[in-house]
């Protein structure tokens, strides 16, 4: 896990947030990869934006909406 | 069975207590207007122009340091550099959809442009109200909505199918086939504007369909307009529908929700405090108002990254109260009353100040009424009069001699005894509204 385990107002993460957390980095790591065929890319897209709008409602990351 | 389900939709947040959550809108707000400096060249020259950087904003209170956004401003910049202006973040191709604004107060229409990320927050939003006043996956929606380009319940449906609940998009049909599928399958929660809501269950007394006895309607979510908080409004629509109303209210500028009625109901919607600053305002200084005086709304939203929308003055006019009002739990704060109008709204005639929702509140007291308009004339160049038209319900002609007197005697009495002409419209006569009702004619020469 690439980010602190903490939220935006420095609690510590539960476990089960820090599940969330990693499963949005991997999806948003691996919908980078363009050479996936476009079923799997898109639809990656897709999930990625439904994890990162978990993670952004309970304040688990603070990247800017724009991003995707 | 079903599951035990929190009555939040988000309850880290939610219940945040207010410190904590000044703290966790301060770290969004400086984040966002650092991607609005890096991303956006109009949000850049608004700020270098008024001499803020982002690192400026230390605490809460430094949002007043940041200069407002107007609708103008927005307009201005799309005119200047068509189609969507400089003000969006990342290339137009890169977004997913395209809406307007309605287009009822007869300006030119908005653009708003959204990523993925921001669609997804808006059903996000969405998902705030409707789980709040109670929907759940087993419910089955019916949106009365045309899906056109203004942005209206697109965001609820995808919330919806967020949800797990059965939607049912009605698209172009007609009032009544809309009537005879909320009926046939079940629904259990129907979306409308206040005003169309209204409209299908006098249509479906019409056609002889009783939607208390012949439907399955629990909940009735409105939108669109500053009726649905209208007490004796939402008491028609529950009359009518056997369920009960729940107000929300947004924007196509926010594209999403920023308030919502949770089932505790306790006389106005709770902002969404995680996701948006609503600040209160005086109109003309634009000075903090405090808690339980009428102000201008000025929203901030942590949501959209295609156009960051940070002190944009929406010209609404609200009255917030501490969250403790409510028993829900949520420590968002409440609009007493919902939306009470626009800024703009207020007419003065001979000196004394009318509000068109004022006019409805009163009007919708009596249930022998269908429809409505308020007309305002000049008289001989010099007096203005305003005339309230009433359609009465077909079998309730018979009413009018008295209503009309006492129609007319509550008007006056709510507004420092001003006289109202009132006049009987024949059945039929009145226009009708599927989106945002437009009842006002202002038919005085523009100064």
């Amino acid at each position: 896990m690439t980010e602190s385990a903490k939220d935006l107002l420095g609690k510590p993460l539960t476990a089960d947030e820090k599940e969330l957390l990693g499963l949005y980095q991997q999806l948003k790591a691996m919908s980078q990869k363009q050479q996936l065929p476009p079923c799997a890319l898109m639809n990656l897209k897709q999930a990625m934006v439904l994890l990162w709008n978990a993670c952004n409602d309970l304040g688990l990351l603070g990247e800017e909406p724009g991003c995707d | 069975m079903t599951p035990n389900w929190s009555p939040y939709w988000n309850e880290k947040h939610e219940t945040l207590q207010k410190d904590q959550l000044r703290a966790l809108q301060t770290i969004k707000l400086r984040r966002l207007v650092e991607h609005a400096w890096h991303c956006s060249p109009f949000h850049r020259r608004l700020y270098e122009r008024a001499g803020v950087t982002p690192d400026q904003l230390r605490g809460f209170d430094d949002i007043r340091r940041l200069p407002f956004m107007t609708r103008e401003d927005w307009l201005g910049n799309q005119a200047e550099k068509p189609l969507f202006g400089d003000l969006i973040t990342r290339p137009a191709s890169e977004a997913i959809r395209y809406h307007l604004t309605s287009g009822t107060s007869g300006k030119q229409p908005l653009r708003v442009l959204d990523g993925r990320k921001d669609w997804s927050w808006i059903a996000d939003m969405w998902c705030y109200g409707f789980w709040g006043f109670g929907i759940r996956p087993a419910d089955t929606v019916f949106f009365a909505f045309s899906y056109g380009s203004f942005i209206g319940f697109w965001g609820a449906h995808y919330c919806c199918e967020k949800l797990g609940c059965l939607v049912l998009a009605s698209g172009n049909m007609t009032t009544e086939q809309r009537i005879k599928q909320i009926v046939e399958l079940g629904a259990t929660v129907v979306c409308a504007t206040p005003t169309y809501a209204l409209r299908m269950g006098q249509t479906a007394e019409k056609l002889g369909i009783d939607l208390r006895r012949d439907g399955k309607v629990q909940k009735v979510i409105v939108s669109g307009e500053p009726a649905g908080s209208i007490p004796a409004v939402k008491k028609m629509i529950e009359d009518m529908w056997g369920g009960k109303c729940g107000d929300t209210a947004g924007m196509t500028e926010i594209g999403t929700i920023m308030i919502f009625e949770c089932d505790h109901q306790p006389g106005g919607p709770h902002i969404i405090e995680d996701h948006f600053i609503e600040e209160v305002l005086d109109p003309e200084t634009g000075a903090p108002v405090p808690y339980g005086e009428r102000g201008e709304r000025v929203v901030t939203s942590f949501g959209r990254g295609f156009i960051p929308l940070i002190r944009y003055r929406t010209r609404d006019l609200v009255c917030k109260v501490p969250h403790s009002r409510c028993r829900c739990g949520r420590t968002g704060d409440i609009y007493d009353g919902g939306i009470l109008g626009r800024v703009d709204d207020m007419k003065l005639i001979r000196g004394t100040n009318v509000y068109p929702r004022a006019v409805e509140s009163i009007v919708r007291e009596f249930k022998e009424v269908e429809e409505f308009q308020i007309v305002i004339t000049r008289e001989a160049s010099v007096q203005d009069e305003i005339t309230v038209k009433v359609e009465l319900k077909p079998d309730q002609q018979h009413i009018w001699p008295q209503l009309s007197v006492r129609l007319g005697k509550d008007l006056a009495d709510a507004h420092e005894g001003l006289r109202f002409n009132v006049l009987l419209a024949a059945v039929g006569e009145l226009p009708r509204f599927e989106l945002k009702a437009k009842r006002l004619q202002d038919l005085r020469p523009a100064n």
